[in-house]
């Protein structure tokens, strides 16, 4: 299963990582998709910027 | 005792209730959203690093008690359920964005240097409107967990549901936000150099 992470797959775990502690299997699995995957890799970045841009907002800067 | 920036935060008070009454149309309701959120906002004003927008934030913070205490008081009761209930099963609006293989329908665009865009005050209402463009649940569970910093488990006791509910309604609040912005404010930039 762990080599089974498509980008759909790929985008829950990478949003589940901001919330919760991935298991190692997960963490595994999701590193042998982003590896592979380009847009994943994007999309990590986005996932991130927003991440960054929420706490800014909070913060009113 | 009374917080530094109390005055400060209180000289917005008429604002916040004007704005709260036109939401709930309730005196009693709008005064107390009004004193939930600026509890809410001396509480975290410490973080507040910015000057020109403290009424921005201080609205923002307002907007989810409002929609809290409608929430709570079962006002539109049946309106807020009939919304609500996709974000419960999302699988059907992720079918939108992967195909039958799980694959992006369309990659995520080029988002150039993002960072620059905190500094610019239109990037700011860009994502207000994103935030308020997704369902409202997955806004509320969005704004409490990235924007205030709430632990999820605390999120989903308030809003009644399961942890994987939570984090389905994350996902979808994510990738929503993601679409939206890049619709709304990355692709309407101009290429990078020059």
């Amino acid at each position: 299963m762990a080599d089974d992470v498509n980008c759909r797959e790929a985008s829950r775990l990478l949003s589940l990582g901001f919330d919760r502690r991935l298991s190692a299997t997960e963490l595994e699995a999701l590193a042998w998709h982003m590896e592979r995957c380009r847009m994943c890799r994007d999309f990590e970045s986005q996932l991130r910027f927003i991440h960054q841009a929420a706490e800014r907002f909070r913060s009113g800067d | 005792m009374t917080h530094p920036r109390f005055a400060e935060i209180e000289s917005h008070r008429p604002y916040l209730l004007r704005y709260a009454l036109s939401q709930l149309r309730d005196g009693e309701l709008a005064e107390e959203a009004v004193q939930e959120a600026l509890l809410a906002a001396l509480e975290s004003v410490g973080t507040f690093a910015g000057k020109s927008s403290l009424r921005t934030w201080l609205t923002s913070i307002l907007r989810y008690k409002v929609v809290d205490l409608q929430r709570r008081a079962g006002a539109e009761r049946s309106r807020f359920e009939r919304e609500d209930a996709p974000d419960y099963d999302d699988e059907a609006w992720l079918d939108e964005l992967f195909d039958e293989t799980g694959h992006w329908r369309q990659a995520p665009g080029a988002w150039g240097d993002p960072e620059a865009a905190l500094e610019q005050s239109r990037f700011w209402q860009a994502f207000e409107g994103c935030l308020a463009r997704l369902p409202s649940t997955a806004s509320r569970v969005f704004f409490k967990r990235e924007v205030l910093g709430e632990e999820t488990d605390a999120i989903c006791r308030d809003e009644g549901i399961s942890a994987s509910n939570c984090w389905v309604i994350l996902h979808r609040a994510r990738l929503g936000l993601r679409a939206c912005l890049e619709k709304s404010w990355f692709e309407r930039q101009a290429p990078v150099g020059r």
